[in-house]
């Protein structure tokens, strides 16, 4: 069973460009891992009660629908209205990977092959209308996802649950997911066509919010959604341009340990150019002071800019979100058949000049593991090609010699022409220049990011080499492994990742082992040594992980980044 | 570019040949039009010289340095000036540590090149539907006139994005910038023609070629082109400058020159976040497309009003009249 197009198109959008797409993105705070402490005026004063925290942000919340929202972990500004069965643990650094729960007693207890999860709900859970919140109302919720006029989630659901493939949402199925069980009004059970240890992760995401049947409206439901979260939405203009929210009376936080919710009133405005969303942060005026954003990062030059300034520096927020981007190789197409030609340009690659262009150490950290260097991911070191810092073009030559390639190589590398410092010209001649230096010519193929994302997403007219990234959907192994290197993930008239097309017996069969784990602890080394495994093949080379650095207001405190989303948490920030 | 259609070309008739001689003496009393002249000049010479003036300094405008830029602060330059030394006469690219200095000239030569060539096709263009709009009957006028009308209303710039983006990736760019930018921009000389022919046609001189027999083609080029070299001549000193910036838009949006080659629309698009950070990154192509297009603007119209005694005393500076109108 595969997704469906749409839907995967969807997941590569969302993961690939998850911090502009979601909303799952925020902030910034002092820097360094586990400092969450306040910064500017009142530094040492404790988080107050109180307050409007400013959003501002470039892309709109749109689609403001749990249904259609895709996020990972729940989203930032979204997790402030939609509580879900379980979230990320909203902690600074690694213990910010790890998901807690929400609504339900747990993260889930799985029969014995984790092909079925029973969650059990808190007590004294509400909407915002005061009705109780019962296991009926999140089954409701998961089954409007799959409504045609509600895409927009991810695939998985679809995927694994008993039935996913074929339900067309209550509208058109009133009967329901006979999949999902809620034997009780406190109690919720998942049947799923395979084992899936990550399933509490996939529970983190808004589907997973509970929905009053009584009170959907379908497609306009987003423009008043029921919260179940400590604020409610009292005002949403121009498909959530701006959004405003107030408290919601009927959040007991007695049953929420993972929402501070500081300020009484959030004021979400979106619409603006990032480079003014960056210099009203570090101007710091009158409401502004503050603000902080849930989607623009700070660039090269603002970098370079707020670099003598002190007190600006002060209050840019570092995080790293599980991400890599990478020069990907189509083996089908000549000569990139040849190993020895991928590993000649996995040793002539210049990982200085890439993390330079795209934007320096501070933006950007070199990469020679496929999986991000996180323990969450299993992260285990390799480098089976070595480069070094600057290429090792003696190297590269001599394997090119022994593929058949004394007087060198030309061939096409394809990139887009979006300014996204990720798959965009400045890395594609950065990776041309190196090359260069090997006697390896390469042609740039620039083309506009639809177009772009087309060709590589398709087995048909993919190229031999191009650039591409991809971002986790959740911080464990197998959100990032699985749609690259699993055999049966090869889409063949849709959107397709797995750009090398691998459909390795062996490799197939680890995924499947490692998925069977419900210790996630016990996960994620295999999925570290699987990686490490692939990599010998180099079926692609590694180039950077991303770096995220964002500005807040001078007012703003307790910024707290974790290493699931590396981005400002906007449930713990106080502007008192 | 099709702000300045409905420029009115001075009175013509005046025989061209007699005409150089004529210019070259009310330019040179004219200081500014003698130094934007050798501002060109020289310009145009270091474009041509870029390959020597490169191998002078040793640098190669796609040679990266990495050592020379901070990769901590976002990888700008190291140094005051962009990173100006005596290696890198006027610094070096933020990111990649490019040379600047080389870079500029090669760029030069894609920006002229394209604003020249684009020109001439305006040009040519332009006359031949000008002269069979002023010449042809009643129908192929109003046909023609519609069709230049249509091109004045389309946004060029958009089509131009359009057409750049749907060619295939191995035509040659410098190639077609010319023909996107020629082919769209011939409007305002085709209109400055048919006017002016109508108004030739009518002249002794044509009715009595006319009368002596000489056919509509022959009129044409003995009669009417040389009577219409001063006017053209002019509006293309105008179209030039602007050209040079209809390929730096094109090059700034990303539809320009394919990367590493450089050009000044493409150094301005990069260049443009570094302008409080870097800011002599952004003034050197912004600077050398001021210079260049102030030059040969002051230039064109020197050259207009010295083939126009009239306008002379009455017009001196600027382009204002045209923009204005």
């Amino acid at each position: 069973m595969r997704p469906s197009s749409a839907l995967s198109r969807r997941l590569a959008v969302a993961a690939t460009g998850l911090v502009l797409t979601t909303g799952v993105a925020a902030c910034a705070g002092p820097q360094g891992a586990g400092d969450e402490a306040g910064s500017g005026t009142g530094a040492d004063a404790a988080p107050r009660k109180g307050g409007t925290l400013t959003v501002l942000n470039s892309e709109a919340q749109s689609d403001f629908d749990p249904a259609r929202l895709y996020t990972s972990g729940g989203g930032n500004v979204p997790s402030l209205v939609f509580r879900t069965l379980t979230t990320r643990n909203r902690e600074a650094g690694a213990a910010g990977t790890e998901v807690v729960p929400d609504l339900a007693t747990d993260t889930g207890r799985p029969n014995k092959d984790a092909t079925e999860w029973t969650y059990t709900l808190k007590d004294g859970l509400k909407f915002e209308d005061g009705t109780p919140i019962t296991s009926a109302d999140v089954k409701y919720g998961i089954e409007r996802s799959f409504a045609a006029e509600l895409s927009g989630g991810a695939p998985y659901l679809r995927d694994w649950l008993i039935g996913g493939d074929t339900y067309q949402g209550p509208y058109k199925d009133p009967k329901g997911l006979a999949s999902i069980v809620t034997p009780d009004p406190k109690t919720i059970v998942f049947k799923l066509r395979k084992p899936e240890g990550e399933f509490p992760f996939v529970a983190t995401q808004t589907q997973f919010a509970p929905v009053p049947k009584a009170k959907d409206a379908g497609a306009a439901y987003e423009e008043h959604p029921v919260s179940s979260g400590p604020y409610k939405v009292v005002e949403n203009e121009n498909d959530g341009e701006r959004l405003v929210l107030e408290r919601n009376e009927h959040w007991d936080p007695k049953t929420d340990d993972e929402r501070k919710a500081y300020p009484d009133r959030i004021d979400v405005r979106s619409g603006l150019d990032e480079a003014v969303v960056n210099q009203r942060l570090a101007t710091s005026a009158g409401a502004d002071s503050a603000a902080v954003t849930t989607d623009t990062n700070l660039g090269p030059a603002e970098l370079a800019q707020i670099g003598s300034d002190k007190e600006l520096a002060a209050r840019v927020g570092t995080g790293r979100f599980g991400f890599t981007n990478y020069i990907a190789f189509n083996p089908k197409v000549k000569p990139f058949d040849n190993p020895k030609v991928r590993q000649a340009i996995s040793h002539a690659v210049n990982r200085t000049s890439v993390v330079n262009a795209a934007g320096g150490s501070a933006l950007a950290e070199a990469a020679t593991t496929f999986l991000p260097e996180k323990e969450a991911f299993g992260h285990q070191p390799y480098d089976h090609f070595p480069a070094g810092k600057t290429g090792d073009p003696e190297k590269a030559k001599q394997l090119l010699k022994e593929a058949g390639f004394p007087d060198g190589l030309k061939v096409t590398l394809l990139h887009s022409t979006a300014q996204n410092r990720a798959t965009s010209p400045e890395i594609a001649t950065a990776v041309q220049e190196a090359l260069a230096k090997a006697g390896i010519t390469v042609e740039l193929d620039g083309q506009e990011p639809n177009s772009f994302n087309e060709k590589r997403w398709s087995v048909k007219d993919a190229p031999g080499f191009f650039l591409s990234r991809w971002g986790a959907d959740w911080p464990a192994g197998s959100a990032f492994l699985a749609p690259i290197f699993d055999g049966r993930q090869i889409v063949a008239n849709g959107s397709n990742y797995n750009h090398a097309q691998l459909d390795d017996p062996a490799v197939n069969r680890e995924i499947d082992e490692i998925n069977k784990l419900t210790d996630l602890k016990a996960a994620a080394p295999r999925w570290g040594a699987l990686d490490r495994k692939i990599g010998e093949q180099a079926l692609d080379v590694p180039l950077f992980h991303p770096v995220y650095k964002r500005l807040v207001g001078k007012d703003v405190k307790n910024v707290v980044i974790s290493d699931w989303t590396g981005v400002l948490d906007i449930s713990q920030v106080a502007v008192r | 570019m099709t702000a300045v259609t409905d420029a009115p070309a001075p009175v013509a008739g005046t025989p061209a040949t007699g005409a150089a001689r004529q210019v070259w003496r009310r330019l040179r009393t004219r200081p500014a039009a003698l130094v934007s002249a050798a501002v060109l000049l020289l310009l145009i010479v270091l474009a041509a010289a870029a390959p020597l003036l490169a191998a002078l300094t040793g640098q190669d405008p796609y040679a990266y340095h990495d050592e020379l830029v901070d990769s901590a602060r976002g990888g700008v330059p190291h140094g005051a000036f962009g990173g100006a030394s005596a290696d890198h006469w006027l610094g070096v690219e933020p990111g990649t540590g490019r040379d600047l200095f080389v870079r500029l000239l090669y760029g030069a030569r894609i920006s002229l090149l394209v604003a020249v060539g684009a020109t001439a096709l305006q040009i040519l263009i332009g006359l031949v539907v000008g002269l069979a709009a002023g010449l042809g009957n009643r129908w192929v006028d109003g046909l023609l006139g519609r069709v230049t009308d249509v091109l004045v209303a389309l946004p060029m710039l958009v089509l131009a994005v359009a057409l750049t983006a749907v060619v295939p990736r191995d035509f040659p760019r410098p190639l077609l910038l010319i023909l996107v930018i020629g082919l769209l921009g011939w409007a305002g000389t085709s209109r400055i023609v048919r006017a002016q022919t109508l108004v030739l046609k009518n002249l002794d001189h044509v009715s009595a070629a006319r009368l002596a027999g000489s056919g509509r083609r022959r009129t044409a080029r003995r009669e009417l082109l040389p009577a219409l070299a001063a006017p053209v001549l002019t509006y293309a000193a105008i179209l030039v400058p602007t050209n040079i910036v209809v390929e730096a838009s094109l090059s700034f949006l990303g539809v320009g020159v394919t990367p590493p080659t450089p050009s000044w629309g493409q150094m301005l698009s990069t260049a443009q976040t570094w302008f409080r950070a870097d800011p002599a990154y952004v003034l050197l192509p912004a600077g050398s497309l001021f210079v260049t297009v102030l030059a040969s603007t002051v230039l064109g119209d020197a050259v207009r009003t010295a083939l126009d005694p009239r306008e002379a005393s009455r017009l001196r500076v600027g382009t204002a009249k045209e923009t204005a109108r």
